[in-house]
């Protein structure tokens, strides 16, 4: 599925990811944890293309695929989807419309046909219900007043709406309460399958507990340090990330 | 209000031609006019005293209506009649589907022969004398100008308490080589209501037009404004509106420009607890220049005022916004915001804003910001990372600017001035063109 090889990537001339390879296979769940400044977002955004991150090195492949040369949204017709850490308000920008425009871009990218009004207006209403957000907020401008939890729900909207191949969650359990954790843990485990994969990255073993992850990585200097299974998210709640801050 | 100061000596000498060449056009015996009343006459004469307003004058520093005149000479020999209008094909009105009432005027040439045999009650239009827009104009150039040469003003009359539910239309096709000029006066009676749409379009050479509102008291006049004049056309615009206590006015105006456009707007709240909503809208591409300059004049208390203009430039475009809240002493409680924010899609695009407060109440409620910038990349990245390829989300975020502009409209209104900017967007120039 998802294989980052050597990866080394500049943000304004300084050097953030220096030598990262992970690989994801298709049906799991990779965690990836670290201390702030480590390179958990700069990953995240280069994965999904953001243009002003330079890659200096190293590859990115999904499905064998190489992505790093195609455009961001011919990445999300592929399947990349990123779960913004902040996500942002767009005053003046319909939601529904937003995200219907979205999902048929997608699709058409892929060769598949439009989703009507009618199919869209079922399908968004149902996935807001698992989501907690309500009518009156899918008819405000896209996440305009909305608080950071609320911001959280819509990114789980999107992600339940367009089902990606590939979701990227960037530490979409910061600032959310007990209700909303689990929220995002009923989205990914009715996500999950055996084609699917994820790479959630957060501080925190809370959000673990509701996704159950197949591997967890710690992401110290711009590489990978340390790798095992969901035992080392509970051992890093306990010790913390000196030792790998040291070590990188 | 800009004070204009009579052409000097070697203004003069230094743009003999230009100025010569327009004064030879504004003269009393001009083909195919009627003798000059002698307010009209009066009007000759301040416009010879002021000449045309060019950038060394306050008011006009980023929009030289002399210097865009430079070169252009009217030809003497003809002149728009209403027998030499041009006879081609005028495609209906981008708000035909609105089912409005139409008066025609083609370089100045009032047709009224689209207006239903039956009127709605209480409304009349006719043509009547030309108009002066009074003593606070009669520094104002290109108003004397436009009431010296007019060949009778549009009268729209709307009775007390009448509700006119259809739009009143009145259309302007710039199509000559000569310079036109036209005039309407409107005057809205109490408790009555109307929404009088103004367009002008077109490829002509210098167009000039003024119109006086009075809004009688709790009267609710809405005025939506289209100007979409080719990149040859040299345009101004002059509405003053005289409102009432208690009346409602809204303006939405949107324009992609010309080779130098002004749309002026001058308000004067003769009353308490006025409520008035101006928003525009300038698109600009190639060189256009399209030039918003408002004054709203807070005379009495309680008066709610909110202004919004919206101006997105690419290419060498232009953008002009100077607005200006006076609120006079007595005016407590004025409750006044003005926001204007440019969108600038290229390195060349330009934008001038002027937001002014000139407040002698103490108890008072007035702000102003101003914002000019490019589009987010934050915001862009975002679109992109969902799906929408660079042009969609660039379009997308565009439109959700300048929609703001026109969020206050009715939906039949709202989708006219939406399908411009789609046109917009997708590259178009004017209509004309």
């Amino acid at each position: 599925m998802l294989k980052i090889d050597n990866l080394h990537v500049a943000v304004e001339d300084a050097q953030i990811l220096k030598g990262l390879t992970l690989e994801v296979p298709a049906g799991e769940v990779h965690a990836i944890m670290g201390p702030n400044g480590s390179g958990k977002s700069t990953l995240s955004h280069t994965i999904a293309g953001r243009e002003d991150y330079e890659v200096t090195n190293g590859g990115v492949t999904l499905n064998g695929e190489g992505i790093l040369d195609i455009d961001p949204d011919e990445r999300a017709a592929k399947g990349v989807f990123l779960s913004f850490q902040h996500p942002m308000e767009i005053p003046g920008v319909a939601t529904m419309n937003f995200i219907r425009t979205a999902l048929n871009a997608q699709r058409k990218a892929r060769g598949e046909g439009e989703v009507s009004a009618a199919d869209f207006l079922r399908l968004i209403r149902e996935k807001a219900k698992l989501v907690g957000l309500t009518d009156e907020k899918l008819k405000r401008p896209f996440n305009v007043g909305f608080s950071g939890g609320e911001k959280k729900r819509m990114e789980m909207l999107q992600m339940a709406i367009f089902e990606p191949r590939f979701c990227i969650m960037d530490e979409t359990d910061s600032g959310l309460d007990i209700d909303a954790l689990k929220m995002v843990g009923d989205v990914v485990n009715a996500l999950r399958s055996s084609e699917r994969g994820f790479v959630v990255i957060t501080h925190y073993q809370r959000l673990l507990e509701h996704i159950r992850p197949d591997r967890v990585h710690v992401l110290a200097g711009g590489r990978i340090v340390k790798s095992g299974g969901p035992e080392l998210a509970a051992a890093l709640e306990e010790s913390g990330y000196d030792q790998f801050i040291e070590a990188a | 209000m800009s004070t204009a100061t009579p052409l000097a000596a070697n203004d003069k000498a230094a743009n003999a031609a230009p100025a010569d060449a327009l004064q030879a056009w504004a003269r009393t015996d001009w083909p195919g006019h009627a003798a000059p009343s002698p307010e009209q006459t009066a009007a000759f004469e301040r416009f010879s005293a002021l000449g045309l307003p060019h950038r060394r004058m306050e008011g006009w520093r980023w929009t030289d209506m002399r210097g865009a005149l430079r070169a252009y000479a009217p030809d003497a020999s003809t002149g728009a009649t209403a027998e030499s209008a041009p006879a081609a094909v005028i495609e209906p009105s981008i708000f035909a589907g609105l089912d409005p009432i139409e008066v025609l005027i083609v370089d100045g040439v009032v047709d009224l022969s689209a207006l239903p045999n039956d009127m709605p009650s209480g409304l009349s239009i006719e043509v009547g004398p030309s108009q002066s827009l009074g003593a606070e104009f009669d520094d104002h150039g290109l108003a004397a100008l436009t009431e010296a040469m007019s060949d009778g003003a549009v009268r729209i009359i709307v009775a007390t308490g009448a509700p006119v539910e259809r739009p009143i239309l009145i259309r302007h096709i710039c199509a000559g080589t000569s310079p036109a000029v036209a005039q309407t006066v409107s005057s809205v009676g109490e408790n009555a209501s109307a929404t009088i749409i103004e367009t002008f379009e077109g490829a002509g050479a210098f167009y000039s037009y003024t119109h006086k509102i009075e809004a009688a008291a709790s009267s609710a006049v809405r005025r939506l404004v289209w100007q979409d004049v080719s990149a040859d056309t040299v345009f101004n615009g002059l509405c003053t509106i005289a409102i009432g206590a208690e009346a409602k006015f809204e303006q939405t105006a949107l324009a992609t420009g010309g080779k130098l456009s002004r749309q002026e707007t001058v308000l004067f709240y003769e009353g308490a607890a006025i409520e008035a909503h101006l928003n525009s809208a300038a698109l600009l591409s190639d060189a256009r220049h399209v030039d918003f300059t408002s004054r709203i004049m807070h005379r009495a208390e309680k008066c709610v005022t909110r202004q919004q203009h919206k101006a997105a430039v690419r290419d060498r475009g232009r953008a002009v916004f100077q607005g200006k809240f006076y609120v006079a002493r007595g005016a407590q409680q004025t409750d006044a915001d003005m926001q204007a924010n440019a969108l600038l899609l290229s390195d060349a695009a330009e934008a001038n804003h002027k937001p002014e407060l000139e407040i002698y109440a103490d108890d008072v409620e007035c702000a102003h910001g101003s914002t000019a910038g490019a589009l987010d990349e934050e915001a862009l990245f975002y679109l992109r990372q969902r799906g929408l390829s660079a042009d969609a989300a660039r379009g997308l975020l565009i439109k959700a600017f300048v929609g703001e502009a026109i969020d206050g409209l009715e939906e039949g209104e709202a989708a006219v001035f939406q399908a411009e900017i789609d046109r917009w967007l997708a590259g178009a120039g004017a209509r004309a063109e």
